[in-house]
Formats: structure tokens, C-alpha cells, sequence
């Protein structure tokens, strides 16, 4: 019996002895995404472009052992979050996070900076994340990228000069007023009126009725969910026949289908589904055929953060280095630029990827292009 | 592991001190406030504007916060505290709702929807606290002094009038009881030690926002009461840990599939409330469990 016990601790001790380089070699990145709550549905929608670029990934065997992804439940809350990032950094130990929603990416902020491990947010576009410090980067274009993109169309190719915007009062409807006062006079165009409306308004009959009187050509509504689209169709209802516009948070299939927003501008990433760089290609096609539906911007930027880590990763280890939050920081600004989705990106200094953005228009309940815009 | 530890004994601290000083008023004094995460967002939002303009000194920040809250819960509860029972509730689910619309629309203090961002760590004697390690030594102290208050109050000649209330109002109004001034000042104690844990919670999350001080928290922190055990000194501490460690612990189970694990942390967790009162209604460490 004493050998046999003997015999087990010493096969047990050679096991963990060989485990621990196999175990060492793996790679584990986390999740912050809510997986429970009333935002869990976009969980799922995260989920399923981050696990696609395991897949491919490991496929690859770019790695020198397979990567997988920790997820915690953020329940897009700050507090829950931050409980997931300590276990994240302290018990998981990941160099590399993935993180949704403003107010979660702002609680683990402080925490990724402290501890050095980089955080990744692919889903909230509120400028004033591109502010939470150098291990805190964005892999979705900001929304003020968006306005720089189509003040020009909607001046120089629709003469649209006189501008109203209907902002919601957060962060993100803050920010978006102050580009449209910094970006309109470089035009020759103007801010005619800026109505702020609180985050649980439905009611717009009001607003709709001073638009009418502001003598607006272009109504720009920056909003998002629920609300955004009881603004547009009000304004129609209320009698606003000007131009409308908007960013890439209309596009939701609700929004598309409703009538008023037909031949409404707006801008979004700039991702050609038919482009035929073979990464774009790759992801469309197995994201078809792995969840048969196209991907959206979501699915993409998910896909393209967690590829991200990836390429920073193997580039690492090639050097023969460990892969730690500061070296993927060290070996994000050295490479510069990277071949994601969507085509070749650099970054900012701020963190933020620099993605073409797309003006499009609503036809028939669909968003066609009307021409893209790229930043240096 | 150790980091991840002491983080949930930070939280568990720092939720303990809201559970032990909403049990002061409810708990003694019958008093069921649904107002609570508000005294605990004033001092969270005073304490960070105190941080960040004048010093993060504790021994600055703290007085600040607690005098804040004070004076807000007066407010509230010299109107208020002359009706009884469910109106109180009513009242106080009105500061509720009334706080968080000030807290999103004041944006120069509360930062509103976006929050409060880089809140300093909290200093003391020249030294910044905040690794979950150091922090935990400082947050349960805190628990300890509010937890020792709580308990010399409750056995003055203060607590018995508050029990006296609790139990009937018009006896003790009968015996010559101030009772709207003494249900006054027990809420004004109970802010102002509320403010303790906002102090604590802004300087160690380095970020707080209006998500943390809704009517959610608010029930949360009277759920640690009630399923700890109302009316007793170690019942708010047991029912802030159980509430608080049961998400963690679910998180642990393994042989949960990942893209499921939300749901079902839902599920056990609500089951696992439901049964517990079942079984155990005046609360885990309640003075009338099984009645």
C-alpha cells in the first residue's frame, strides 16, 4: 500500500513537474463583458468575435501554446467590474483584457494602469475614453472621429450649412456638441442651435418644434438606444422636413426599419464585408458560416482585439521575451501599424485605432456607402 | 489570489458599514429607509471633491463627507420623520429618486452620467493607501469603530428610546418621548456614518459614477440587513459578506459553461435568497429565526 501511495505522489509530482512548462506556454487573455442583467444580449454579441479569433488563433498556431479567454461578468456595472479585474490581474494573472461599456471601462481604468495589464474596449465610442491612460486602448473609432468625417460631406458635397444638434446629456452627447462647435466654423458651416435632452427623455415634440423655427438644413441627432429613435421619428411626425444625420449608434436593425429614418445620413467604421485582404476575407467567411449571419461592428472589433493580442503576442515571443502588459504596450508602438479586419490600422497616441469611417445613407431599410473618409 | 482576497474583504467592509448603519434605523428604530445608497453616494461624491481639490487626507476627507450627508438626511428627515411607517418609505424612495437625477444632472461635481474619474488614494499620516492588502486594514477598522458606535449607542438610554419607538410610537410619545427629534438625529447618525463607506468605496475604486448610488444599491444594502438579521449587531456584517461573496463563489464553479455562467449566477443566487428565507426568516444570525 505505501508503495503503491509511493508510486502515485511520485507520478502525480512528474506530472505537475511536466505540466508546468505546457501550463506556462498557454496563453489566457480576459473578459470583461456582461453576461448577466439587462445588457447580457450584447455579452453574447462580443462574445461570439472574440471566440472566433481564438479559433483562428490557435489554428494558426502563431502562439507557442493556445489561447483562451477568462470571462468574468461585468454586468456592464462599475463595481461588479472591478471585482472581475482584480480577479483577472491578481488570480488569473492575464496581461491582456477585453472590456465593454463606458462605466466599466472607466472603474478598471485605474486598476490596468496600477497593475500594468492593457484593457481593451471594442463597444463604447464616448471620446473621453480615449482619456484613461496608456494601458487603455480602443480598437472601435471614436465618435468624434465620426463628426470630423461628416461635417465635410454634409458641407462641401450636400451644401448643407446650418446645422442643429440634438445631443443626449451624457458624456458622449457632451463630447459630440463640442467637436461640432470646433468642427463647423473650419467649413464655413454653423452650430444654428444645440438642444440637450436628458438620458430618459421620450417626449420631443418641443425640440422638434424650435428645430423648425432654427431654419436648420441638417438635423444631426447624437443619441443612442431606445431614444434616438423616438428624436427621429418625432421630428418627422412634428413636421421637420430637413436633412437628418447621425453616427454609427443608429445603426440598429429598429432604427433602419423605421420609415423616417430613409435617406437619413450616417457615418459608421469604415469595414467592407466584400474586401478581399485575406484577413477581412477569413473572418467574414467563417463568421458566416460558424453563427450564419453577417458579422456587425461589434463582432468585428472583438475579433480584432483579441486578434490583436495575438499579433503583439507572437511578435513577443519571437523576440524572445515574456508577454506581459507592458510589452504588448512597448511592442504595440513599435509595430505601429496592423493588418485587422477592415484593413491596415495604426494607432494614436492615445490609444485609439484609426479606422476609416464610412458616410452612408439609409435606403430601403439599409445603410449604403457614400464614400469613406481616412485619418492620418 | 491574495489581491483578490482582500478585494472582496474591502467591499464586504465597505458594504458592512452601509448594512450596519441602515440596521441603526431600521433594525432599532423601525425606521425602513430606501434612501440609503444616497447618504452613501453624498459622501462618496464629497469625499472625492474633498480628494481631489482640497487634500485626500482621511482625517479631511471623512469629516467633509459625514458633515454632507448630515445635513442632507436633516433635510430629509425633519419633513419626513413626522409621518410614520410606509410614508416614511415613500419619502425616502422620493430622496431616491430625486438624488440620482441630481447626481446625473450635476455634472460639476458629481462629473453626472460619466462619473468622477482618478480620485486620489486616500492618505494618511502622509502615506497613500490603496493596494487591496494595505486598504483592508484600513477598511476594517472603519468597520470596527462604526460597528462600535452602533453598538454603544443602541445600549445607551438613546437605544432603548429608539427600541421603545420601534415598538410602539405612541407609547413612547405617551411616556413624554420626543419622538420626531430622537427618529431625527438616529438618521442623521446613520448618514453620517453612511458617508464613511462612500469615502472609502470613491478613494479605493479610484472612480465612481451614478450607477452605484440607485434605488438597486439601495435595496441591496436593505437586503444584507434583512438576510443577515434586523436588530442585531453581527447580522448586517453576515448578510454584507453573504451578498456579496456568493457572485464570487458562483464564479468558481467550473463545470458552469462560460456563456451560461450569467444566467445561472442569477438563478442559484435568487434560489439560494429565496430558501435562506424560507428556512431562515428573521435572518441568518436573526433573533426570531423560524418564527
Amino acid at each position: 500500500m505505501s508503495i503503491t501511495l509511493r508510486n502515485t505522489f511520485a507520478a502525480v509530482g512528474a506530472l505537475v513537474c511536466l505540466a508546468q512548462p505546457l501550463a506556462a506556454a498557454d496563453h489566457t487573455i480576459g473578459a470583461l463583458f456582461p453576461l448577466s442583467g439587462p445588457n447580457a444580449v450584447y455579452g453574447d454579441v462580443f462574445m461570439s468575435g472574440a471566440d472566433l479569433a481564438v479559433d483562428h488563433i490557435n489554428a494558426d498556431g502563431i502562439l507557442s501554446g493556445p489561447l483562451s479567454i477568462a470571462y468574468e461578468d461585468s454586468q456592464g456595472l462599475p463595481q461588479p467590474a472591478v471585482v472581475g479585474m482584480t480577479k483577472l490581474v491578481n488570480v488569473t494573472k492575464v496581461p491582456y483584457t477585453l472590456s465593454a461599456f463606458t462605466g466599466v471601462s472607466k472603474a478598471i481604468s485605474t486598476l490596468a494602469m496600477r497593475n500594468k495589464v492593457v484593457a481593451v474596449n471594442g463597444g463604447g465610442v464616448g471620446p473621453d475614453l480615449a482619456t484613461l491612460g496608456e494601458y487603455f486602448w480602443n480598437v472601435i473609432p471614436l465618435a468624434n472621429l465620426e463628426v470630423r468625417a461628416i461635417v465635410p460631406y454634409m458641407v462641401n458635397e450636400r451644401k448643407l450649412t446650418k446645422v442643429a444638434l440634438i445631443y443626449i446629456d451624457d458624456p458622449l452627447g457632451q463630447a459630440m456638441e463640442a467637436e461640432f462647435e470646433t468642427e463647423l466654423p473650419k467649413v464655413g458651416a454653423e452650430l444654428v442651435e444645440a438642444y440637450s435632452v436628458p438620458t430618459t427623455a421620450q417626449q420631443f415634440s418641443g425640440v422638434a418644434a424650435q428645430v423648425r423655427s432654427s431654419g436648420a438644413d441638417v438635423v444631426y441627432v447624437a443619441s443612442y438606444g431606445n431614444q434616438q429613435i423616438q428624436i427621429v421619428k418625432q421630428l418627422r411626425d412634428n413636421g421637420v422636413d430637413a436633412q437628418l444625420a447621425s453616427y454609427s449608434g443608429y445603426a440598429v436593425p429598429d432604427a433602419f426599419a423605421l420609415p423616417e429614418s430613409e435617406g437619413m445620413l450616417i457615418t459608421g467604421q469604415g469595414v467592407d464585408l466584400e474586401a478581399q485582404d485575406p484577413v477581412t476575407k477569413r473572418f467574414v467567411t467563417d463568421y458566416r458560416a460558424k453563427y450564419d449571419r453577417d458579422p456587425t461592428a461589434y463582432n468585428i472589433n472583438y475579433y480584432n482585439a483579441t486578434l490583436l493580442y495575438g499579433v503583439l503576442a507572437a511578435a513577443i515571443e519571437k523576440d524572445g521575451n515574456d508577454v506581459t502588459g507592458e510589452a504588448l504596450l512597448n511592442k504595440r508602438k513599435e509595430m505601429g501599424s496592423f493588418d485587422l479586419v477592415g484593413g491596415t490600422v495604426t494607432f494614436q497616441d492615445n490609444g485609439t485605432l484609426l479606422f476609416p469611417i464610412q458616410v452612408k445613407e439609409i435606403k430601403n431599410g439599409a445603410a449604403e456607402a457614400l464614400t469613406s473618409v481616412n485619418f492620418e | 489570489m491574495e489581491a483578490y482576497i482582500f478585494n472582496l474583504v474591502n467591499l464586504i467592509a465597505i458594504y458592512a458599514i452601509l448594512a450596519v448603519t441602515l440596521n441603526f434605523i431600521m433594525g432599532y428604530a423601525g425606521i425602513y429607509s430606501l434612501a440609503h445608497a444616497v447618504f452613501f453616494g453624498i459622501g462618496a461624491y464629497t469625499g472625492s471633491w474633498v480628494a481631489q481639490n482640497v487634500s485626500p487626507s482621511i482625517f479631511v476627507t471623512l469629516p467633509a463627507a459625514m458633515a454632507a450627508s448630515a445635513v442632507v438626511s436633516l433635510l430629509l428627515a425633519l419633513p419626513a420623520l413626522r409621518v410614520r411607517g410606509e410614508y416614511f418609505v415613500a419619502a425616502s424612495l422620493g430622496l431616491q429618486v430625486l438624488a440620482v437625477t441630481i447626481f446625473s444632472e450635476w455634472k460639476g461635481f458629481t462629473g453626472g452620467i460619466g462619473g468622477v474619474l482618478a480620485i486620489p488614494a486616500v492618505r494618511i499620516m502622509g502615506v497613500e493607501v490603496y493596494q487591496p492588502s494595505q486598504f483592508s486594514i484600513l477598511s476594517v477598522a472603519m468597520l470596527i469603530l462604526v460597528l462600535l458606535a452602533i453598538n454603544a449607542l443602541v445600549h445607551s438610554s438613546f437605544g432603548r428610546n429608539l427600541r421603545a419607538i420601534r415598538d410602539s410610537e405612541s407609547a413612547a410619545a405617551s411616556f413624554g418621548k420626543n419622538v420626531p427629534m430622537i427618529k431625527t438625529i438616529s438618521v442623521v447618525i446613520s448618514a453620517a456614518l453612511a458617508a464613511v463607506a462612500g469615502v472609502l468605496y470613491a478613494s479605493y475604486l479610484s472612480f465612481i459614477n451614478v450607477e452605484t448610488f440607485t434605488l438597486d444599491n439601495s435595496v441591496l444594502i436593505m437586503a444584507m440587513v434583512i438576510i443577515g438579521g434586523t436588530g442585531t449587531i453581527a447580522g448586517p456584517v453576515v448578510g454584507a459578506a453573504v451578498l456579496l461573496l456568493l457572485p464570487s463563489l458562483i464564479s468558481y464553479f467550473a463545470f458552469l459553461p462560460q456563456t451560461e455562467i450569467g444566467a445561472l449566477q442569477q438563478i442559484i443566487y435568487g434560489l439560494g435568497m429565496t430558501l435562506l428565507m424560507i428556512f431562515r426568516p428573521g435572518g441568518i444570525v436573526g433573533r426570531r429565526a423560524g418564527k
